[in-house]
């Protein structure tokens, strides 16, 4: 993994160009713009909301429900909306991949980074969210920008695994929106895991964003801690799979213009 | 310098992609690559072997399907090849396909950054090299236009213009002199007879017999997949097969 950096300063004017391009692009000849960040946490969190208090009166936590779903709801953006710019991202540079070197990993990483300002102005909203709902803050909430960086690393992962092959598949990007749907699913965005039975707890953690999201959200609107010897876990876990994939990458990238 | 030393590569006919990407998931474990040819595969170069030395520019002449724009991708390290080696000393600056990597929604003057940057041109030297890339151009006015409002010689002359700014040692133009209107095209000759006199190194492809014994100082003619005839000095590594 050391090589990484090694291999990608020479192109670091590369990939803050693509990111910019991929962001500017994004909002190019749109009236809200940026909103459009803000608008799918904040609508997913409003209809959540709205099902679980009228259409299907349900206690999920004690918490409030707009907090306790935007908790969850704001890394489950990130993590879709990373994969959505990334899969894609190879074949849609078909023209520059056959015709000149580049790192190619800038392609999806730059994907995974336009969501990463996304989920910056998401945050605003966490913010006044917390701010208008008297949330109960405490120092665990510093855990956030560990867990953030785990769910970075893992979602960085995906990204290549998926983008890479794509370029040899086209079915992942016709199965991409189906199994993010799944994955959704899987995932503890509108309910939470703290009740289940630990059978039930140990299935759903197979799903690296149950641990992510789950401690996401305690750590800020609970302000409980995450137990350190499951985050050391995670983090090994994390980084073997990020190892792994990048060399899935660098192994498949040597064809990608040949295959595109 | 370039040197190409008895280069083959292999490509598939059709879309078979499923066997290559299991062959990608072996070769991670073993090192032994398959050399042979298997069905529905077939030879684009078949031991290609040649060199250009610092400085020089090379006409690559031969009919549609030669493999003129492999050895191109080979030398941008695009692909790979199948056996042989390849070695380029130096920056290389593809003159890409016209406009490849233009966003048409983008300007004129954004497109400069990403295009440049995808050149491998650093922030900074973009911004120092803008005034210059549009004066060729000869755009001033429009520069500040969405690119898909440009006329396709527009679009062909800033293509060409961010391309010929390159710091690169060596460049690779793969049919594109075929730019804008006649005057444009005098000026692009000149600014390659330029990079010639800096000592660039130059490779290029295209049908135009004249142009190229205009600007090349040999010219190497392929015919599939294999180098027939040099005209030059240029150093030949292995005879080519049907002179044997």
């Amino acid at each position: 993994m050391t090589g990484i950096p090694l291999r990608l300063n020479p192109y670091r004017d590369l990939f803050l160009i693509f990111i910019w391009r991929e962001f500017s692009i994004r909002y190019r000849q749109s009236i809200i713009g940026v909103l459009w960040a803000i608008l799918q946490p904040l609508s997913m969190m409003l209809l959540f909301t709205f099902i679980f208090t009228y259409i299907m009166p349900m206690h999920i936590t004690d918490y409030p429900y707009v907090l306790f779903f935007y908790a969850g709801l704001l890394p489950w953006s990130f993590f879709s909306s990373s994969l959505n710019y990334a899969i894609p991202s190879l074949t849609n540079h078909y023209n520059l991949i056959t015709k000149i070197y580049f790192p190619r990993e800038i392609l999806p990483l730059s994907g995974v980074a336009v969501a990463f300002i996304d989920f910056g102005f998401a945050s605003i909203v966490y913010v006044l969210l917390l701010i208008l709902f008297k949330a109960k803050i405490s120092w665990n909430i510093f855990w956030f920008v560990p867990l953030f960086i785990l769910l970075l690393v893992f979602t960085a992962s995906v990204a290549l695994v998926l983008s890479a092959l794509n370029v040899y598949y086209r079915d992942v990007k016709l199965a991409s929106g189906f199994l993010i749907q799944l994955w959704f699913f899987a995932s503890p965005v509108f309910y939470s895991i703290d009740r289940l039975s630990l059978k039930l707890k140990l299935i759903l953690f197979l799903n690296p964003l149950t641990f992510i999201i789950e401690n996401m959200r305690r750590c800020v609107i609970e302000g409980r801690g995450v137990v350190w010897w499951q985050f050391l876990f995670m983090t090994v876990f994390v980084s073997l799979l990020f190892s792994l994939s990048y060399k899935f990458f660098m192994v498949t990238e040597r064809k990608f213009a040949d295959v595109i | 310098m370039i040197v190409l030393k008895d280069v083959w590569k292999r490509y598939y006919r059709y879309h078979i992609f499923h066997r290559s990407l299991r062959e990608d998931i072996i070769s991670l474990f073993k090192r032994k690559q398959r050399q042979g040819l298997e069905k529905n595969e077939f030879w684009a170069l078949k031991g290609v072997s040649f060199e250009v030395k610092k400085g020089e520019c090379v006409g690559l002449y031969g009919p549609n399907g030669a493999g003129k724009s492999t050895i191109l991708k080979l030398i941008a390290k695009v692909t790979y090849p199948t056996r042989g080696t390849i070695s380029v000393d130096g920056r290389v600056a593809p003159l890409i396909e016209i406009g490849a990597g233009f966003h048409l929604d983008l300007t004129g003057r954004e497109n400069i950054h990403i295009n440049g940057a995808i050149l491998g041109m650093r922030i900074n030297e973009i911004k120092r090299k803008i005034p210059a890339i549009v004066d060729f151009s000869e755009l001033n006015e429009f520069i500040d236009m969405p690119v898909k409002k440009y006329s396709s010689g527009m679009y062909l002359r800033l293509a060409f213009s961010i391309a010929i700014h390159s710091d690169a040692d060596i460049f690779l133009i793969d049919e594109i002199l075929a730019v804008g209107d006649e005057a444009f095209q005098e000026k692009c000759l000149d600014k390659i007879q330029n990079l010639k006199k800096q000592g660039k190194t130059m490779i290029i492809v295209t049908h135009n017999r004249k142009l190229m014994e205009e600007v090349a100082d040999e010219i190497i003619f392929i015919e599939k997949g294999e180098v027939i005839d040099i005209s030059g000095l240029a150093t030949l590594y292995s005879k080519p097969k049907h002179t044997k």
